[in-house]
């Protein structure tokens, strides 16, 4: 489908649910009127048009049609989002942060200074410094540093604003993690998908407005919950698309049921509920039946947008695609995709950078080689893909981990580890973002002469999510949802947008 | 009349002066609101913390008080949230308080700003009840609901109709219909008896402890694996099956709880009272190699603290694991005082799951029985209890991956058994050897020649036994025999190995478990050999074992300290078991300091969070939403009770008049009024209680997860009702399984097996099935409060698509079928009144009559279709069969089918 397809496909669909909005009207002035209890009220359903931002920026929640697009409360510069999380925490030091300095240090005991007061998940005793485990130069106009382990991510560096002194307090995957998508280290928060959903709804009402995609044959840590909607209600939570069966489960028909069959059974299913709607009154009767035209539609979409091997060669190539895998370059793939295709957020999680130096395939000499080479091509094509498509614009593009690692080297409970290796690092990470109205070729943020502390504009997980927000038209510290007696949002009481960064 | 009087008085003067403010009811929830988030616990922005009365009348950073009690003038707070100063007003940047609750702030502090206790913290007294009289009410409970719907100036509505009465209080209390005839004599006896007897046969319904143990097991965070990244198999179903039990018998719920949390501990403990506390063995057990067993122990340990108060208390408590709470009265320290009841217990995190109850099959046991009989006639009954209880859990053995001082031995990865190699030393610790005449272990060896020395305390202490290791591809069970000992003693083990090539990595043998026993007595006696046959064969029977809990003995005792920040790495101060002190209350007098005492400290009926809790669980069953809607919390956090007045007369009948009864505290709740309400939202309803919260209308939700998947199997007519047993595997699509670390495999169950309640499949924690999911079913990786309920597209797709659905459509349909003969439109009707018991209104045969002839159309001109959606070659493969599934399929998605109205 084209985008043209695409946006009269959206007004068709549109009109059709202003169709069936008027068939019940009565209805729906009624919940909008009272704001479905704690639910809806603000901007309301075709926009109020106010200047003023209100405290509260509540969003219209309809719970018959939850993913209708909605425009936010500001213009924003970015239309959607893919995000891709390398979990396990993938090392600045040897792909961004250029320490020349720790170099020198290689090998020597950690100064005390470091240590004191410090608690890291695995170092136990003296441990030893350890020098980057790669060359780093400089690239592009903006002169940004990339090692040699991104050779093809080094020539798009001046599409990218790079985050150089990001921190946070969770050392532990699962928690880091959830703090990143989430918002909290603990469970139960909705993620920042589920979160853009239900601010801004979803283009194409024959997807999910937001894809889960993982690769590197394990879930991140904290499972399934970093995609979930927590509180808010579950129909925003991440839909994880799948690369072998069915794409999503259950997206076929049963075999001997020909679509006609399949349309004439949900309008039968939807003509009986309207129904019993009369009869019940209930508004959940409404949703249950958008829910099935919804479902029906979905069908025919997901299947097609999943299928990556209608794609160009030159496109498989630039990309290194695997097809048949379910590798993280496919997935990438993918994420371009469905973003063309109109869906607001896609999450990627690869699994595998937790680079201890514990075992050969998790330290930094071999094991995380195979991972920078895994991500390089298409991370790069990503970017350029989207720029020639003219979607880099509006589609913000996130890179990341949930920690960084620690300049000295890994010495599990006190003895030495076999291989190269670095532990979880909270003080100083690195970040990049690029497109939807990022600026081109920055780098903001600054570490000590090892890498060791951010010194200048540090950030944190909330202000990420802040920016993420920002740039998709809401104020983070306005988008809240009230739940067990006062608003929560996002970034819960802290947060900044990071304006060095925006264009 | 002296009474009178005073009463009188009173209230007069009560009338003249307004009462004081009441800090719970009126203060707490403005505090909650609009300061705590900053200025509570934890985050005490400039030193002011509203959380206890000390923290926020001490002075703040800025050296003053921020409250000054009988003075608001003077009191910086009162300054603050009335400044017009943007900059100081607060709560800081958000809307300012409303002038009410600056007037309520302000009079509580010139009264003194008096402290009170959060309800919930209060033990539950008895209430009188409303004394409202009108022809809608049909038990006390109405009382308490109409009372607030007169206030609110909502009409309640009146019954539903009996149709939908009877799937409503079906579904609820056992999960499906009850028989066809039960249902049919409902519907047509019109005497005011009948609803009375159809709620008796549903309490009396086998089912009944299938559908409740459903709710229990989120709970319980049961599952059929350990959970973490590898994720293997784990055989506690029998504990699945007691709370099955449990709830048929009505076991009274006080002896319910005390069984799962001390059962072990009870005097004259039986069988069932051990699987009974498989309820903490249902902690996830981590088999990873190289994973630290003392870290997942404890991540096992702080599990069950968190669990026991949030299932069984309704309170958050696992904040206080790294901090004292910010909003709840308790301490960080109090946590780990109440961690002291369960960090005694001893399992290790270790992949056998050690100490388990071995599952013995009725021969077994009658087997056991014969043998501890002829035990006790030869020796004592002491003695046929030690060797009893050896044979039924192994224990007392010690873990082998918990011995150290190792030479040219090492743990395998941390988790899976001792390796020794030759001349190799391993030390077990704190072995009590008293009254003990044989060792009894388990190991692994294929090579000639070797020998094991058990030497007592030392390496070059005493020589008590030496055991020659006969070479096998099996795993097998040593008995070594030494002269009786007394105390506790470290035992060394060396291995020998004369036989053995040079090198120094050579394997010799694996070492898994040690025990100290008796040897079995009565040697010389005519009956020996054959006792000392069924004795070995016993022991050494290769069946599995349901994880239970049991003590430490006190040479193998743990002691609790504080994890600063909650790190198990970083321990401070040691303690000793104890409840936090705001609830010692409610601690009995002389109970003991472990589990057993904790079981009655819950227990005790002035526990003020036990009875409240499951009375709440049970409404937000019943009701669609607790009278507390945060199941989970009903701290200062949680939502406020709707009807608080009505949650204590319940709980306080609960304990004092039924006896902690479940099945008599349903029945008063399904008898009621309220409950039996019409689900129709009217225009005033829809008005003025959308959410339903004054209970003006029936409860209108959603099937949950397994209500939805055992209603299509109830109406295809392929319910087994085969109760109990392993769990089972019915159809799901392949690749659902990941199981990178073992090599389990999702095998489809066969015959009956295919079509079992819900409650009997196969739970695989990483991987559970996968429509269970889709319909909000929790991961039961920890305990689960609450199921929110969703509504998405997911959910349609999993009853249009999953073949699991398409097969009981077809199997629907063949149904409809055999009862209605060959006409569509008495097929399709059947059908309707099979799923709703009540007749299908012509609006709706008529849709489903056209879906019918479009589908025939599309059949008959397709006969591998009509194949593919009839299933088999049979006499079911023509395309008006197919058409009729297409309908039942449709059928099964009905809004009404997939809801209880």
């Amino acid at each position: 489908m084209t985008r043209q397809e695409l946006i009269d496909q959206r007004m068709a669909g549109e009109a059709r649910e202003a169709q069936l909005r008027l068939h019940t009207r009565r209805h729906f002035i009624r919940e909008s009127a009272m704001g479905l209890g704690a639910l809806a009220i603000g901007y309301m359903i075709g926009g109020c048009g106010n200047n003023s931002l209100p405290a509260t920026t509540a969003v219209a929640f309809d719970p018959a049609h939850p993913l209708l697009p909605k425009s936010p409360p500001f213009a924003g510069k970015a239309r959607s989002v893919i995000y891709l999380h390398m979990a396990g925490a993938p090392s600045q030091l040897e792909l961004f942060d250029y320490k020349p300095e720790l170099m020198k240090m290689d090998g020597q005991d950690c100064p005390p200074s470091l240590m004191e007061g410090k608690q890291f998940a695995f170092i136990r005793g003296v441990p030893k410094m350890l020098g980057p485990q790669a060359k780093f130069s400089r690239h592009g106009q903006s002169g940004s540093w990339v090692s040699e382990n991104l050779p093809h991510f080094s020539t798009v560096v001046d599409e990218v604003s790079f985050l150089k002194a990001v921190t946070t307090d969770q050392f532990n995957h699962a928690p880091a993690q959830l703090l990143m998508h989430t918002g909290s280290p603990r469970l139960g928060r909705p993620s920042i998908g589920s979160w853009v959903t239900y601010g801004l709804g979803t283009d194409n009402q024959n997807l999910p407005g937001f894809v889960v995609l993982t690769s590197g044959g394990s879930f991140p840590d904290a499972g399934k919950s970093v995609w979930g909607s927590g509180f808010l209600p579950s129909v925003y939570q991440g839909v994880q698309c799948r690369s072998e069966g069915d794409p999503v489960l259950f997206i076929n028909d049963p075999d001997g049921m020909s679509r006609n069959v399949r349309r004439a059974s949900v309008d039968a299913i939807n003509a009986a509920n309207m129904q019993e709607y009369k009869e019940y009154n209930d508004p959940e009767i409404l949703s249950r039946i958008s829910q099935y035209e919804m479902a029906f539609r979905m069908q025919i979409t997901a299947p097609e947008v999943m299928n990556i091997n209608d794609e160009p060669s030159y496109i498989h190539e630039m990309y290194g695609t695997k097809p048949g895998e379910a590798c993280f370059a496919n997935n990438v793939l993918l994420a371009r995709k469905l973003v063309e295709k109109g869906v607001r957020f896609v999450q990627l999680f690869d699994w595998g950078w937790d680079a201890h130096g514990d075992n050969a395939s998790n330290s930094l000499n071999i094991g995380m080689i195979n991972k920078y080479r895994s991500i390089d091509k298409p991370v790069t094509a990503l970017l350029l893909d989207l720029k020639q498509r003219g979607l880099l614009e509006e589609t913000l593009v996130v890179w990341g981990g949930e920690f960084g690692r620690t300049p000295m080297m890994e010495n599990r409970n006190g003895a030495q580890n076999p291989f190269k290796g670095r532990d979880h690092h909270t003080d100083a990470f690195t970040i990049w973002m690029a497109g939807g109205g990022i600026k081109k070729g920055i780098t903001y943020g600054e570490t000590d002469e090892i890498g060791y502390y951010a010194i200048k504009g540090k950030v944190e997980a909330y202000d990420i999510q802040a920016t993420i927000l920002n740039q998709l038209g809401f104020n983070h510290e306005t988008f809240t949802y009230p739940f067990q007696g006062r608003p929560f949002r996002l970034t819960d009481v802290a947060g900044k947008v990071i304006n060095e960064i925006i264009a | 009349m002296i009474v009178g009087m005073i009463v009188l008085i009173t209230c007069a003067v009560a009338f003249l002066r307004p009462s004081p403010v009441d800090f719970s009811s009126q203060v707490k929830p403005i505090l909650n609101k609009k300061c705590i988030t900053c200025h509570g616990g934890v985050r005490a922005k400039a030193g002011f913390s509203v959380l206890f009365r000390e923290e926020a009348l001490a002075a703040t950073e800025s050296g003053k008080p921020a409250i000054i009690p009988g003075d608001p003038g003077s009191s910086e707070m009162i300054r603050r949230i009335t400044s017009n100063d943007e900059e100081e007003r607060m709560p800081y940047k958000h809307e300012p308080l409303s002038h009410e609750e600056i007037k309520t702030l302000k009079r509580w502090i010139r009264e003194g700003a008096k402290w009170g206790d959060h309800w919930a913290y209060l033990p539950v007294k008895q209430t009188a009840v409303p004394g409202i009289e009108d022809p809608w009410v049909k038990n006390d409970i109405d009382k308490y609901i109409l009372q607030k719907l007169n206030g609110e100036k909502i009409t309640p509505s009146s019954e539903a109709p009996k149709a939908t009465l009877l799937r409503r209080v079906s579904l609820d209390l056992i999960g499906i219909y009850p028989s066809d005839s039960i249902c049919r004599n409902y519907l047509q006896n019109n005497s005011g008896q009948s609803y009375e007897i159809l709620v008796d046969s549903l309490l009396a319904s086998p089912q009944f402890g299938e559908r409740w143990t459903s709710m229990w097991l989120d709970l319980a965070r049961y599952a059929d694996t350990k959970g973490y990244e590898s994720d293997g198999g784990r055989s506690i179903w029998q504990y699945r099956d007691w709370v099955i039990k449990a709830f048929n018998e009505d076991m009274p719920y006080d002896r319910f709880l005390t069984a799962q949390i001390a059962g072990d501990l009870l005097p004259g403990a039986s069988g069932e009272d051990f699987i009974a506390t498989a309820f903490h063995r249902n902690t996830m057990t981590n088999d990873e190699g190289g994973t630290d067993n003392e870290e997942f122990r404890v991540a096992a340990v702080t599990d069950r603290v968190n669990t026991t108060w949030e299932a069984i208390m309704g309170t958050t408590f696992s904040c206080v694991q790294c901090h004292s709470h910010p909003y709840d009265p308790f301490k960080h320290d109090e946590y780990y005082k109440f961690l002291a009841y369960f960090n005694n217990t001893r399992d290790e995190d270790i992949d056998e799951e050690f100490p388990v109850m071995r599952q013995f099959t009725d021969t077994m046991q009658r087997q056991l029985n014969d043998l501890s009989d002829w035990v006790s006639r030869h020796s004592s009954k002491e003695r046929s209890q030690q060797i009893e209880w050896l044979i039924r859990t192994h224990q007392p053995a010690i873990n082998s991956t918990t011995a150290d001082s190792l030479v040219n031995a090492v743990i395998i990865l941390n988790n899976h058994g001792l390796l020794l190699r030759n001349h190799s030393i391993a030390r077990i610790r704190n072995m009590d050897l008293s009254g003990n005449d044989q060792f009894i272990w388990q190991f692994y060896s294929q090579r000639k020649g070797g020998k094991l020395t058990f030497r007592k305390d030392s390496i070059h202490g005493p020589v008590i036994a030496v055991y020659t290791i006969k070479p096998s591809a099996n795993w097998q069970y040593g008995y070594t025999g030494f002269s009786t000992q007394q105390g506790v003693h470290d035992i060394y083990l060396s291995y020998e190995n004369s036989l053995m090539p040079k090198g120094k990595y050579e394997d010799g043998m694996s070492f898994g478990w040690i025990a100290a026993s008796v040897k079995l007595p009565g040697k010389g006696t005519k009956e020996y050999s054959k006792y000392h046959d069924v004795y070995r064969q016993l022991l050494e029977a290769p069946v599995p074992g349901t994880p239970i809990m049991l003590e430490n003995p006190a040479n193998l005792a743990r002691k609790t300290q504080v994890f600063e920040r909650g790190n198990f790495r970083t321990p401070g101060k040691e303690v000793t078991p104890a409840v936090p002190a705001a609830l010692q209350y409610a601690m009995p007098e002389n109970a003991p300091a472990n589990r057993a005492g904790l079981a009655q400290w819950i227990t005790s009926d002035k526990n003020p969070l036990v009875a409240r809790t499951i009375v709440n669980r049970l409404w937000e069953q019943l009701f669609g939403t607790g009278i507390v809607e945060t199941l989970e919390d009903m701290g200062t956090q949680g939502i406020a009770p709707t009807h608080q007045q009505l949650l204590d007369y319940l709980s306080y009948r609960l304990v004092h008049e039924y006896r902690w009864s479940l099945k008599s505290l349903l029945k008063e709740m399904v008898m009621s009024a309220t409950y039996r309400q019409d689900s129709r939202l009217t225009d005033e309803i829809k008005e003025k209680d959308f959410f339903n919260r004054f209970y003006a209308r029936g409860a209108r939700v959603r099937l949950t997860a397994e209500q939805v998947r055992d209603q299509a199997l109830q109406a295809s007519g392929k319910l087994s009702v085969k109760m109990f047993g392993k769990p089972v595997m019915p159809w799901q699509p392949d690749g659902i399984w990941l199981s990178p670390y073992n090599d389990a495999r999702w095998e489809k169950s066969t015959g009956e097996d295919q079509y079992r309640r819900a409650i009997y499949t196969y739970w695989k924690r990483s991987s559970p099935y996968p429509s269970m999911i889709s319909f909000d079913g929790a991961q039961r990786n920890v305990c689960s409060a609450r199921r929110i309920r969703t509504n998405t597209p997911l959910q349609a797709l999993v009853t249009l698509n999953d073949s699991a659905y398409l097969d009981l459509s077809r199997q629907f349909a063949f149904r409809m079928k055999k009862v209605a003969g060959q006409d569509p439109a008495k097929q399709i009707a059947t059908g309707y009144t099979l799923l709703l018991y009540r007749n299908m209104p012509a609006a709706k045969l008529e849709l489903f009559l056209e879906l019918y002839d479009k589908a025939l159309k599309d059949f008959r001109n397709d006969k591998d279709r009509t194949c593919e959606m009839t299933g088999l070659l049979d006499e079911n493969n023509n395309p008006q069969t197919a058409a009729l599934v297409v309908v039942a399929n449709a059928m099964l998605n009905l809004d009404e089918v997939i809801m209880k109205n």
